[in-house]
């Protein structure tokens, strides 16, 4: 296709800035974004065998909230009863919060066999929601109603980015699409696979760039909306208080809906009283066949006095169009359709993603230098203070991210040991690993400290295997569920052995690559420029 | 006449322009669609929920061409003037048409 040369050119340096300074954000994103994609069977690997021993059978469920209300009365404005007993973020048969709407400390409740009340305040393993946080900060370290339009605001860079991209490449698409230029040429190879992997995965980029942003800025895009534009909306009805009336217990609620919604699975049911209607009813649960709202479920309000649905709009399968389009939305983010084969490709998609970024920085180091030059080929051939700083950030950052994870992750089935402040020390052993990886990257500079770093975060990754096998052989320490946890640590061997290949790679390259490129390390890199003018044509190494 | 070579030098004025009026432009389009459109606002609907994910496509486009434009004053000029148009259609249908 023909397009102004100008435009290309602009584009080029949008494509350039934008990138620059979105794309380690971005990297972290995708990066802890895949991994959440396992969240429920990282959180299974990483929680202590419940401390209940046997789960209250559902048709006693009465009477256990009958004991927790008596005993913990702040729980009737808000208490959840689990449906499924194999849920490992939900180890208990009733739960609820000291805080409002979930915060504060949570409660977990069953009956013992003699049918006393026990209550425990243990839950599952707080480092699936760290990752799950750094996806959704981008790993900023700041309270979300500041993070959140930071990230607002980055994948609105990140969309420009992609249109940028796009146009940039548009011209010479049929010649450069399918063609990956294995050669000497380094950086027109690193090139090639930077618009190969942009391009084919750009469906996916665009959904999440577009998502993303209403996900972290839709408080102010509605605060707007509501304030320029009149209101036309209804208000809400809700149904007329029912006190008089008694409510259906948990068993038959779900046998009422099992009659009018044979495929929905119920997973968790939420009772919520308010003063001014009653108790109103959620409940939670999923049908295979189609995507929904959150992450890992979809929900129907139910008439919790005589087990009817009041409200289907969230409800997988049973949405209108205009529900079942807005649910897409999240669905196509959250990669809940299709079960595990979708959730692989979108593990894949997110690695990728994050390769993407890496590569990104990397070719703006190298062209950086090169324009430069351009000119003054005898003269400025260092790499400037600039692309140091860069590259150092892009080393540091990028391999502290995936160090940092995987120590945290690797963590988690020992910090039981010794501390009951099992969530600030997950937080802190990540920023710990994330900063110092960083610090390493400046004091060492890109090249020696990715060498450094990829085996760090090899190491770190490795631990995670490592930790499960001692579980098995010493009593007492951590522990192993069996089944799909094993693929954690599965696929952390892999991760592993992709980054020992990564750091051989880097290692040979550091010391083969011309003395002006980034990855160049060598007796002093500005005392052979003054010696031999370069020639042009010795400058087509790169990345 | 042989249009100027665009470039990426005066960005600021042309990011401005895409980031302030596109904002409201982009308001105006929503509004426009929930004032014609089986859209509305407001409300927790899927609607309404709807017009404010529209948001996002619609500024991030504007975003990304605002810098086709000479430069950052005709972007101010033409996004101001769409904004005018769009939000005049608005008001003359809430006063005038009712």
């Amino acid at each position: 296709m023909k397009i102004r040369s100008d435009i290309v050119r602009m584009y080029r340096d949008i494509h350039s800035w934008v990138g620059i300074v979105c794309g380690l954000a971005l990297f972290i994103a995708f990066y802890a974004g895949a991994i959440t994609m396992f969240e429920a069977p990282l959180n299974r690997w990483a929680s202590e065998p419940r401390v209940f021993t046997t789960h209250t059978p559902l048709e006693n469920t009465p009477e256990l909230v009958e004991k927790v209300l008596a005993e913990y009365p702040q729980a009737a404005n808000r208490y959840e009863i689990t449906l499924d007993a194999g849920l490992q973020d939900r180890p208990a048969r009733v739960m609820w919060s000291s805080g409002r709407r979930g915060g504060g400390t949570t409660y977990y409740a069953e009956l013992a066999e003699d049918g006393s009340l026990q209550v425990h305040t243990e839950g599952p393993s707080a480092v699936g929601q760290l990752v799950d946080d750094i996806h959704r900060q981008v790993g900023i370290l700041l309270d979300h109603d500041i993070a959140m339009p930071i990230v607002g605001i980055v994948s609105l860079l990140y969309f420009i980015a992609l249109v940028s991209g796009v146009i940039v490449l548009l011209p010479t698409l049929v010649k450069d699409l399918f063609i990956l230029r294995i050669g000497k040429n380094l950086k027109r190879m690193w090139l090639d696979f930077h618009n190969a992997l942009g391009l084919f995965s750009l469906p996916f980029h665009i959904i999440m760039a577009l998502t993303a942003v209403v996900f972290a800025l839709h408080d102010q895009f509605y605060v707007s909306q509501r304030a320029l534009l009149e209101k036309n909306g209804r208000p809400e009805v809700h149904e007329e208080s029912h006190e008089h009336r008694g409510a259906l217990a948990p068993q038959q609620i779900v046998a009422r809906l099992q009659e009018q919604s044979p495929e929905f699975t119920p997973l968790f049911m939420q009772f919520h009283y308010e003063e001014d209607h009653g108790l109103e009813l959620l409940v939670s649960g999923t049908n295979p066949r189609h995507g929904a709202r959150a992450p890992h479920y979809g929900m129907v309000a139910v008439d919790p006095y005589s087990g009817e649905k009041t409200m289907t709009g969230y409800m997988p399968g049973e949405q209108d169009g205009w529900y079942a389009t807005l649910t897409s939305f999240f669905s196509l983010h959250f990669g809940n359709f299709g079960g595990n084969p979708v959730r692989w490709g979108y593990f894949l998609l997110g690695l990728a993603g994050a390769v993407l970024f890496y590569t990104g920085n990397l070719l703006w180091i190298e062209s950086h230098r090169k324009k430069r030059r351009k000119g003054y080929e005898y003269l400025e051939v260092s790499q400037t203070r600039a692309s140091k700083v860069l590259g150092a950030l892009t080393v540091g950052i990028s391999l502290g991210c995936i160090a940092g994870i995987s120590a945290t992750i690797a963590a988690a089935k020992v910090l039981p040991l010794w501390t009951e402040a099992v969530a600030a020390w997950h937080t802190g052993i990540y920023y710990a690993v994330f900063f110092l990886a960083t610090a390493w990257a400046f004091y060492r500079g890109a090249a020696r400290s990715a060498v450094d770093l990829s085996y760090v975060s090899a190491a770190a990754t490795l631990l995670i295997p490592l930790v499960s096998a001692l579980s098995a052989i010493i009593p007492g320490v951590g522990w192993n569920h069996g089944g799909s946890t094993y693929l954690i640590d599965a696929v952390a061997l892999v991760g592993a052995g992709t980054l020992v290949v990564l750091a051989r790679k880097t290692l040979a390259r550091i010391h083969s690559a011309p003395y002006y490129s980034i990855w160049y390390v060598g007796a002093d890199p500005v005392a052979p420029v003054q010696a031999v003018p370069q020639p042009v044509a010795g400058d087509a190494t790169g990345v | 006449m042989r249009p100027q070579q665009l470039s990426s030098s005066n960005w600021f004025g042309k990011a401005s322009a895409g980031v302030i009026a596109g904002y409201l432009l982009t308001i105006a389009i929503c509004g426009i669609f929930s004032r014609f459109g089986p859209l509305e606002v407001g409300s927790f609907s899927a609607q309404a929920q709807i017009t404010m994910w529209l948001m996002a496509p619609v500024w991030a486009l504007i975003l990304s061409f605002c810098f086709l434009f000479q430069n950052g004053w005709r972007a101010w000029a033409w996004l101001g003037g769409a904004n005018m148009v769009l939000w005049g259609i608005l008001l003359i249908g809430r006063f005038v048409i009712g």
